[in-house]
């Protein structure tokens, strides 16, 4: 990186916020995905919307490329960056602006962690629903670039129906607002297009949240299952009723032994083949009514047993195991692919099947633990990057079982986004011409591709597309 | 000796798989939001020079590593067990070996190698304290702001004054437990009135308090800079002097009582793992008993967890329990109660900036809270200075206390102590 935009970069943000020594790129190098690692060119850490502007402007005249980072979760490697990009770190702006308790709306920063914000008006009585597993660390930022799901989001929606407004600034480093704090949006949807772009159309520097009442009841049911078949089949039974509970998950037996050697043990079962968590939430007589069917349902499909949370601290606690899952696995080997794939709830017993028949057949370990509520499902492979044959196979059978979840009518990515991981899958499920159309909106925004280069739509040939398709 | 030096042993980092837990639980991630001051930042570092990717004199790696407070506040949120504690010691040895301490951190190191030096220090610290200048030229700048730590020492009461080190009273019955109160260097010269305390309550509470003569500063400084072998040598003394000594051993400084709890795993000697077993937190002995209830103190009173005690020695609940026995004082949490203040051993001398930094955010919870709290109530010196002074460079009218000075205060009242 020139030394003159680096002395620039000071100039806007102070020399102290901007990070160009090897030592530091290196902690920058990878996302929540340690299976890529890049060193960005310089990191840049803005503390207002104003210095992002500056930056970003800077960076237009210079025809520098960069990429936005939050918190780094992201498990896509959307947010590294290569030795020509700057990386743009928003962790500094984690201001809450403003809260209206009357209209339920909240104006934050885009480094604001998911899970303060909840915190922050839950004396309202009010809370932010999308509640990705992350929500302890990512940011709200993050889960706007990459329409963030959660366990809650089966009943109320992912990140895209809670965001009513946006301040962006375009890579041009020119600032708009998209959307209005009415989330009535007149014209074209640019708020609904923003959200899940994945950092290619700009960098958010405000966002206006809905928030919602804390449901008056909840019930958290945790039913333990023989085999992951039955665990698969209850869940499509349950739905059949109507009954939409707010959360629905799974954790396969590898996934809960994980979690109850961590600290964050929520005595799950060891026993058990597949755990399901399943939370029905609204007024009383409803919760009450709906715990008794699904409890039934649970049990006519082979349910070994079903409690139900005895206080709002156990319900935390088996809710806090859940979330913390994916961390735990690190118990298992240093390694871990996390994958993202989703398919209609109707496939969710085959696809279990094959998955376990990939696991077998290239000797690996994994486990599952999924929103299965939607079909969203997240094997997680096991293994140790020191062993090259091993991770040879990781990646076939990564490939192996995205392949069966798109042949089931799934897709490539169900919350974790596409960034540099999936990039090669997108051909998988989109046409050409698709991808051409993708290409073109970005370009709408970015003529020059600057923001978040070379992720998430390919840029191959159209002929290297097709090929890539007919391979499949 | 001729054993070659084996490899450091950063094993106790391989389960990270990067999540970012542990992010927000940094005191000096939320105070820059830079990556490279974050627990996993430092453990990409930790890596890197272990691989011999990045050299261990580069100025970046250095920089980062050591903003580390140690406070082990990324270590319960880690959902991988991650060792990170062990990890940052093994770097800190291995740093410390190539490159020595800086010339600052030598000279402050070399004042509590020996009681020749640093009593004499602290006597003279006590009587500017007791000039009352302190107090008056406590502030924000780095001058006031020293001034203010030594101010934030002071007995709260005028009655404390120098060290009661013999005031042993007729005690409780020969049957009693006995127990031997680790005196410390900045305990026992600045906070003599918190040993007093100490004594009080837990002779209250049917303990025998003895004197042990022999001691020395317990080597947690030298420890946490990574000069092991300082703070193996003082360690050996204290094994010595203590052995046999009592039941119990108590201390009322968190930082001094994490290391002795961890002498064992320091000296490998059975003598050491023996005496560690028996040393206690203050509040935890106290907390065995009840403690007894005293009269009425009508105070908002925030607690503050030590570092060292909620996450070196896990010790949760004691100090809650001491502060539950008086009546009419009115205990809370606030959300930065369970953060670092930034002291951290000698790291508010080192590296100012960066504590001040993290002190901010506490202290700024302190000024938002509603009601205000009258009083905070810490068990570790350092972070009653820290505090201390942050609150007076605040402007803010908040004590701060020890626990058990708060538990000496109400038994007075209820003229328990006759
Ligand atoms: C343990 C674990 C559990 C997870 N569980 C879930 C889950 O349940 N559901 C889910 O959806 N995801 C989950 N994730 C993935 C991840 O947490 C989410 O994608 C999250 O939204 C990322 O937020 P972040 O702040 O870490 O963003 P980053 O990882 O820093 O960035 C992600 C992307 O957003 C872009 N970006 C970041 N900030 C901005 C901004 N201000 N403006 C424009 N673009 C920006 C980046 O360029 C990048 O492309 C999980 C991750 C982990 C490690
Ligand atoms: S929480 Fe644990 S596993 Fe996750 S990044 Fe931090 S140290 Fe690594
Ligand atoms: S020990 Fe404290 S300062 Fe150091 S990385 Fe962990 S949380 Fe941060």
């Amino acid at each position: 990186m020139s030394p003159a935009l680096i002395e620039e970069l000071g100039r806007i943000v102070g020399p102290r916020w901007v990070r160009h020594r090897r030592a530091e790129l290196k902690t920058y190098a990878m996302d929540g995905l340690p299976t890529r690692e890049s060193y960005p060119g310089v990191v840049v850490i803005p503390a207002s919307s104003s210095e992002v502007r500056e930056v970003v402007r800077l960076l237009h005249l210079a025809g520098a490329p960069f990429v936005a980072r939050g918190a780094g979760t992201g498990l896509s490697g959307g947010a590294v960056a290569d030795p020509e990009t700057v990386l743009i770190a928003l962790t500094r702006m984690n201001r809450i602006l403003h809260v209206d308790p009357v209209r339920r709306r909240a104006v934050v920063q885009p480094g604001v962690v998911n899970a303060r914000l909840s915190e922050a008006v839950a004396p309202l009585g009010l809370h932010y629903v999308p509640d990705p597993s992350s929500q302890a660390a990512c940011t709200v930022g993050g889960n706007v670039a990459e329409n963030a799901g959660g366990p809650h989001c089966l009943k109320y929606g992912v990140t895209t129906n809670h965001i009513v407004q946006l301040e962006v600034v375009l890579p041009d480093g020119s600032t708009v607002e998209l959307g209005s704090p009415h989330g009535e949006p007149w014209g074209p949807d640019l708020v609904g297009l923003f959200v899940g772009s994945e950092g290619m159309f700009g960098i958010v520097t405000a966002i206006t949240v809905r928030l919602e009442p804390v449901p008056a009841s909840v019930r958290t049911l945790l039913a333990d299952f023989p085999t992951v078949r039955a665990a698969s089949e209850a869940v499509s039974s349950v739905i059949a009723t109507g009954i939409v509970p707010a959360a629905m998950e799974m954790m396969d037996r590898a996934c809960v032994a994980a979690v109850e050697a961590s600290i964050y043990a929520a005595g799950y079962p060891t026993d058990a083949a597949a755990v399901l968590l399943v939370e029905l939430d609204g007024q009383p007589d409803a919760v009450e009514a709906e715990s008794e069917t699904v409890r039934a349902i649970l049990c006519e499909r082979g349910a070994r047993s079903v409690r139900s949370a005895s206080s709002a601290a156990d319900r935390a606690r088996l809710w806090q195991g859940r979330k913390k899952a994916f961390g735990a696995m690190g118990r298992i080997a240093p390694d871990l692919a996390v994958q993202d794939a989703v398919v209609p709830r109707s496939a969710l017993p085959d696809i279990m099947d094959r998955i376990a028949e990939i696991r077998d057949r290239h000797g690996l370990s994994i486990s599952n633990v999924f929103h299965a509520g939607d079909g969203n499902l997240h094997p997680n492979i096991s293994f140790d990057r020191g062993d090259p044959d091993l991770v040879h196979r990781v990646h076939v059978a990564c490939h192996e079982i995205m392949a069966v979840c798109v042949a089931a009518g799934g897709s490539i990515t169900g919350e974790h986004g596409v960034g540099s991981d999936k990039l090669d899958y997108m051909p998988w499920i989109f046409s050409p011409e698709t991808l051409a159309a993708m290409r073109a909106v970005r370009r709408v925004f970015d003529p020059a591709e600057r923001a978040n280069p070379g992720k998430v739509v390919p840029v191959h040939a159209c002929r290297e597309w097709r090929a890539a398709r007919g391979a499949q | 000796m001729t054993a070659r030096p084996t490899a450091p042993d950063y094993s106790s980092l391989d389960p990270c798989v990067h999540c970012g837990f542990c992010l927000p639980a940094c005191p000096t991630y939320l105070a820059t939001g830079d990556e490279s001051d974050s627990p996993r930042g430092r453990i990409v570092l930790m890596r890197a020079l272990e691989r011999g990717e990045i050299g261990a004199d580069d100025a970046a790696l250095l920089q980062h590593l050591d903003a580390c407070l140690g406070c082990l506040g990324c270590e319960p949120v880690c959902p991988s067990g991650v060792g990170y504690g062990r990890g940052i010691q093994t770097a800190r040895e291995q740093l410390f070996a190539r490159r020595g301490p800086s010339p600052l951190a030598a000279a402050v190191l070399g004042v509590f190698r020996r009681d020749r030096v640093w009593r004499p220090a602290f006597t003279v610290a006590r009587w500017l304290r007791a000039t009352g200048l302190p107090r008056v030229l406590a502030g924000g700048g780095r001058a006031g702001f020293g001034m203010g730590m030594l101010a934030a020492s002071a007995p709260a009461t005028a009655r404390g004054g120098a060290p009661g080190r013999r005031l042993a009273r007729p005690s409780a019955a020969a049957a009693a437990p006995t127990v031997a109160l680790f005196r410390g260097c900045v305990m026992d010269t600045l906070f003599g009135h918190v040993h007093d305390a100490t004594r009080r309550t837990l002779e209250a509470n049917g303990y025998r308090v003895v004197e042990v003569e022999g001691q020395v500063c317990c080597g947690a400084l030298h420890e946490h800079a990574g000069d092991r072998a300082a703070a193996e040598s003082l360690a050996r003394s204290n094994v010595e002097a203590l052995a046999g000594s009592a039941d119990w051993i108590v201390v009322n400084s968190a930082g001094c009582g994490a290391l002795l709890k961890a002498y064992g795993h320091l000296l490998g000697t059975e003598a050491a793992t023996e005496l560690a077993g028996r040393v206690r937190d203050v509040s935890e002995l106290l907390a065995d008993r009840g403690p007894r209830p005293g009269g009425e103190l009508p105070l908002e009173v925030a607690y503050d967890a030590p570092c060292h005690l909620q996450h070196a020695q896990r010790v949760h609940a004691a100090p809650l329990a001491v502060l539950g026995a008086v009546p009419g004082l009115r205990l809370r949490l606030l959300p930065s109660s369970d953060k670092c203040c930034g002291s951290a051993g000698i790291y508010s001398v080192l590296r100012p900036d960066m504590a001040r930094a993290v002190l901010d955010l506490k202290i700024q919870s302190f000024a938002q809270a509603d009601p205000r709290p009258d009083v905070v109530a810490t068990g570790n010196p350092g972070c009653l200075m820290q505090i201390g002074a942050g609150l007076r460079a605040a402007g803010l009218a908040i004590r701060v206390v020890h626990p058990v000075e708060l538990l000496d205060e109400s038994y007075r009242r209820a003229k328990i102590y006759g």
